[in-house]
């Protein structure tokens, strides 16, 4: 059967061309996912545990557990700290050298720059075993009054910096008692690179040596790291210091340096790992419909081969060899693509790392570590996908009767006995899928929503292939109502091969699906996004003062200004809470809030509410909807509450407020800018504003809202691009399919439309037929596929944002008919080729097959 | 070989078609047996159940000892492969094979060697040596049935089964396929059982069994090509019957002398 096999794949190598496609591109996808993940990850083991390259031990005190030695006792620890440890340590056989870390913090003036800079200081090892500084310039301190300072500090070789520091060593007091500030200035000798380090770009850094630290205030050192001797035993050098430590009465931990840099770098490398999984769900779902691509191609291309399946058994192969054949088959297929994709996604991977690495960007991506994990798992999805999606073709194939193989001008269509177990198949995965996307969508499991989702759109699919031969045939009759003959006749066709039909539809099918999923969900995710951001942030500009009061003409001043379309005033004044305690509280005229704030629920009270935060109703003890009572001196007032995060601590309508406390004064201003207004309009309105209220108010502060929900806005629609890019992908493997099958299945009727030729149908309309039958079956997948996207995309949003706030449905219909039409086209247009080279065919070739 | 009794009906009630209804038939060893019959006499169908790739719907088979009703579709493969040879009107190979790989197939599938010196001898009567590496594309009609013939003879089956082997051949190949059937039962002692509908085809058998309307309609024993044509035009017309009397039909039918 080998060599059957072998000969198969090498004559019809064309024919599979369009699977081995869609695996390339999935698992490329895949590969390059988990490539990038674990050079992201070496990247960032590499920069921040560079200080623990060569350390066998780091040894660091526990300072809770000093801190509860000191509660204990009274006063603090003269033991159990690491300075008593350092002697010990250091005379331990096998110790090569040791270093003492500590740090402190100081202020910086830079020649050349105005104001000062925050830095951290840190020791520098006098061991040059244990120096793990790399240099950009000149050298490392060796005495004090020399620093070398990271690149963002900004300094060269040479120059001098004021730094400044607290005394804590107490050598002097300053006159309340609070350490004084020392200045000193030292020179810089040398500029370190931190390459790849996270951190760097936060704050500059100094190093120092380890007295200069100390003169600045640096405490115990918090760090201790050993260096072995070559060729001493590591773990016998851990034990042994780890009792050494243990016999000063040592509280802390001994562990190896690299477990040392694996916890350093455990927190950011948490982060890349959430990015990680979210983009293998993409990829997952790029192989998920690799796999529907290549199970629909394959079952193509047996029903095109039912003849020589039919040879074969009556040859004498049996069903389990006919069977291991087509899987044979798959696999070979599979375990070749993958090999190409795995390559693919390294590839891909390096291109990613070199394009964004090189730059500044926040990624750190520098060079490329393969994993040969990520080479294993590339090859065993792609094989074990592919022979997946064979299987049931190859159960089909076993079904081809010998007798077939005797009736050459028959063309036999595989029985559908097995119509009935695709049903029950079909409803098994679909229900339980359906039952957990609906479960992981209410209860906000994104996980579980997805794979409900997958589960249950393959039973979907399953499902489909019974419901759409019928439903392309009604189709093709209710056409054929308007005195449209060929649709008629395409109406047949579809019922005679239901088998054909429904791959062809199904390639189609998922296509669409995807695209739909796509748009619906962005468009909705979008729509949600926006609504709870505007409800949340539902003011543009907020002018507040809290000192002061703002004069009454301020008001008609900031309308006046260019980009503000209307505004609101607010009076303010301390109100005693029922927990007894005074709060701030805002009073807003309920109709001009409204019509200033951009949300219903943004936090403006109506007749009788008061508007407060969740955390002021925890404080206070109420819920939403039971009254409250607030007094100011002998004056009271109750109103309902209502709570909303987007309100200001207290907000309630202007009249109780004045009610409260007739003396209220003027203390917030919202403004609304005009609708549309752009993001550099924003700002410049937002400045105009700013300068405004500066001049009639020093104090005044003034918060732009609508720029935080522009750069909100901004980063959703980034996030937007890059899932529907990723998404795209699967999409391109989808059409990759639709091709595929459709040229396929006119290849595959070339007996059949040569017959009708001989019967004498014209070129003319055997090719206006095969457009009809195209037009039917791509118009029913593009309306069903329409359909269920839709419902998927809807899902998802809802499982993502879900939790966020409540789901707002934004279909957008002129999108969705471009799909179908699209669609449509695209499959008409797909058999159009092949059409034309058929009709081409002279009758008698092709009946002669 | 031999059938007893064997019924095959298709469909059910009112729409049933009775392709064949108690057929008593045997098969001598190391003979050439041809079955004819107009078309819808059920031949082929006889054949499909003879060789076991369709179930009767009453009646047995025999092939030897071995009864083959009670047979599971595994061991009727098995059977296939070794003791039951095919050979089809057309699209006999695999195409993606070449021509030594197709007549190896049967034996393959089994898992068994070939016999040198047989195959050897079985490839030069056919006269296949220098076809061997070529694909059924590049090979004529008869070539392909040649080979579909040594594939057939390989393994020495207990018989082979002909389906109108020279439908599709000119009557030169059509001529050279059936003297090489007639041939391998003279010189090998191999059985052949062969259907067909073309009285010359019929002329090169030992025997000739007549099948109408789904049962046995007599028998000629060493036939001619005449033999056989009076004997269907009386299956068809009752006997007597002169087509060339056709007296107010303006083309007259004359039978045909066949050398």
């Amino acid at each position: 059967m080998w060599r059957i096999t072998l000969a198969q794949v090498r004559t019809h190598v064309g024919r599979l061309i369009a699977s081995c496609i869609a695996i390339v591109i999935a698992i490329g996808f895949v590969v390059a996912t988990l490539v990038l993940s674990e050079t992201t990850r070496v990247t960032m083991l590499g920069a921040v545990g560079e200080r623990y390259v060569d350390v066998v031990a780091v040894v660091t005190s526990d300072p809770i557990a000093m801190g509860q030695v000191s509660n204990e006792s009274g006063a603090e620890p003269d033991s159990g700290g690491l300075a008593d440890v350092v002697d010990a340590v250091r005379r331990l056989e096998g110790v090569a050298a040791l270093s003492a870390e500590s740090e402190t913090f100081a202020q910086v003036e830079v020649p050349g720059r105005a104001g000062t800079q925050s830095v951290s200081v840190e020791s520098v090892s006098s061991a040059s075993e244990l120096r793990w500084q790399d240099l950009a310039d000149g050298r490392l301190p060796n005495a004090s009054g020399e620093v070398a300072a990271s690149a963002r500090v900004g300094v060269a070789v040479g120059e001098t910096l004021a730094v400044t520091t607290y005394d804590t060593a107490g050598a002097t007091q300053g006159a309340d008692g609070e350490p004084a500030t020392l200045v000193e200035e030292v020179r810089v000798v040398g500029v370190v690179d931190l390459g790849a380090d996270p951190t760097a770009s936060v704050q500059g850094r100094l190093f120092a040596t380890a007295d200069q630290v100390a003169a600045w205030g640096g405490g115990e050192p918090f760090e201790l790291r050993v260096a072995a001797e070559p060729g001493a035993d590591v773990d016998a050098l851990l034990g042994s210091i780890r009792e050494a430590v243990a016999a000063q009465g040592f509280l802390g931990t001994v562990m190896s340096g690299e477990q040392a840099a694996e916890n350093r770098a455990a927190d950011f490398t948490r982060d890349a790992a959430a990015l990680t999984t979210i983009l293998l769900i993409f990829a997952g779902l790029a192989v998920l419909v690799a796999g529907l691509v290549i199970a629909n191609t394959f079952s193509v291309l047996l029903a095109q081969r039912t003849r020589e399946l039919a040879l074969l058994r009556c040859v004498g192969a049996s069903a389990r060899q006919v069977r291991r054949g087509v899987l044979a088959e798959a696999a070979i297929t599979g375990f070749g693509a993958s090999l190409v994709g795995v390559g693919v996604g390294v590839g891909l991977a390096a291109l990613t790392s070199a394009a964004v690495g090189g730059s500044d960007s926040a990624i750190p991506l520098t060079g490329l570590s393969v994993p040969l994990s990520a080479v294993w798992t590339g090859l065993a999805l792609g094989t074990i996908v592919t022979l997946l999606a064979a299987v049931f073709p190859a159960v089909a194939a076993t079904r081809v009767s010998p007798l077939a193989a005797l009736r050459p001008t028959d063309q036999a269509a595989i029985r559908s006995k097995p119509g009935l177990l695709r049903l029950a198949l079909g409803l098994m995965l679909f229900l339980p899928g359906l039952a957990a996307l609906v479960y992981g969508v209410v209860y906000g499991q994104v996980l579980l929503a997805v794979g409900g989702g997958g589960l249950s759109a393959l039973g979907t699919i399953l499902l489909l292939q019974r419901v759409i031969p019928p439903v392309v045939a009604l189709a093709g009759r209710t056409v054929a109502q308007f005195g449209s003959l060929p649709a008629a006749l395409a109406a047949g066709n579809a019922t005679r091969n239901p088998r054909r039909t429904a791959a062809t539809a199904t390639a189609l099918l998922i296509g669409v699906t995807l695209t739909t999923a796509m748009i619906v969900g962005a468009a909705s995710t979008r729509a949600t996004a926006e609504a709870a951001l505007l409800s949340n942030y539902p003011t543009d500009v907020i002018v507040s003062s809290y000192e002061t009061e703002l004069p009454d003409s301020l008001l008609g001043q900031l309308q006046g200004v260019d980009g503000v379309a209307t505004g609101t005033g607010l009076i303010g004044t301390e109100v005693t809470g029922p927990d007894g305690q005074p709060w701030a509280a805002l009073g807003v005229d309920p109709v001009a809030g409204l019509e200033t704030a951009r949300s219903a629920d943004g936090g403006v009270p109506q007749e009788g509410e008061v508007s407060i935060a969740s955390w002021l109703a925890q404080v206070w003890e109420v819920a939403a909807g039971e009254p409250v009572t607030l007094t100011v001196e002998s004056r009271s007032v109750s109103l309902i509450v209502e709570v909303n995060d987007a309100s200001e601590s207290i907000t309630m309508p202007k009249s109780d407020l004045r009610q409260l406390d007739p003396a209220a004064t003027n203390r917030q201003i919202w403004l609304r800018l005009d609708d549309g207004l752009g993001v550099d309009a924003s700002v410049r309105a937002v400045d105009e504003i700013t300068d405004v209220a500066g001049q009639a108010v020093s104090t005044a502060s003034v918060a732009g809202i609508v720029s935080l929900r522009q750069a909100l806005n901004s980063i959703l629609d980034t996030m937007l691009l890059v899932v529907t890019a990723l998404l795209g992908v699967a999409v391109v493997i989808a059409l990759i399919g639709v091709g595929n099958t459709l040229a396929l299945s006119v290849i595959e009727r070339r007996q059949e439309n040569g017959l009708m030729r001989a019967l004498g149908l014209t070129r003319g309309q055997l090719r206006g037929l095969l457009a009809w039958e195209a037009l039917l079956i791509a118009g029913v997948a593009a309306v069903l596929g329409v359909v269920i996207g839709a419902g998927y995309g809807l899902a998802g949003t809802a499982a993502i944002l879900g939790q966020v706030g409540a789901v707002v449905i934004d279909i957008p219909w002129m999108q969705l008919l471009a799909v179908i039409a699209v669609a449509t086209a695209a499959g008409v247009l797909a058999s159009v080729l092949p059409a034309r080279r058929a009709a081409r065919t002279s009758p008698v070739a092709a009946i002669a097959g | 070989m031999r059938a007893l009794g064997l019924t095959k009906v298709y469909g059910r009630g009112e729409t049933s078609v009775t392709a064949l209804s108690g057929v008593d038939v045997g098969f001598a060893r190391g003979a050439f047996t041809a079955i004819m019959g107009p078309s819808g006499s059920g031949k082929s169908t006889l054949m499909h159940c003879l060789a076991g790739l369709d179930t009767p719907s009453s009646g047995q088979v025999w092939l030897g000892e071995t009864e083959l009703s009670a047979l599971g579709d595994g061991e009727l493969t098995r059977l296939r492969r070794g003791r039951i040879g095919f050979v089809f009107q057309a699209y006999n190979l695999l195409p993606v094979l070449d021509a030594r790989a197709n007549i190896l197939l049967p034996m393959q599938l089994a898992g068994a060697q070939p016999d040198g010196d047989w195959l050897d001898s079985v490839i030069s009567r056919l006269g296949l040596a220098d076809r061997l590496t070529h694909r059924p594309h590049e090979l004529s009609g008869g070539q392909q049935q040649r080979v579909a013939i040594a594939r057939a003879l390989l393994p020495r089956p207990d018989v082979v089964f002909a389906d109108e082997p020279t439908g599709n051949l000119d009557s030169r190949s059509g001529a050279q396929v059936l003297a090489l059937l007639r041939s391998s039962v003279r010189e090998t002692g191999q059985t052949v059982v062969m259907v067909t509908h073309d009285p010359i085809a019929a002329s090169y058998a030992d025997r000739v069994v007549l099948l109408a309307d789904g049962a046995v309609a007599g028998e000629i024993t060493a036939p001619t090509a005449n033999d056989v044509i009076d004997a269907l035009r009386e299956l068809d017309h009752g006997p007597d019957f002169d087509i060339g009397s056709a007296a107010d039909s303006s083309v007259a039918l004359r039978p045909v002398e066949v050398a």
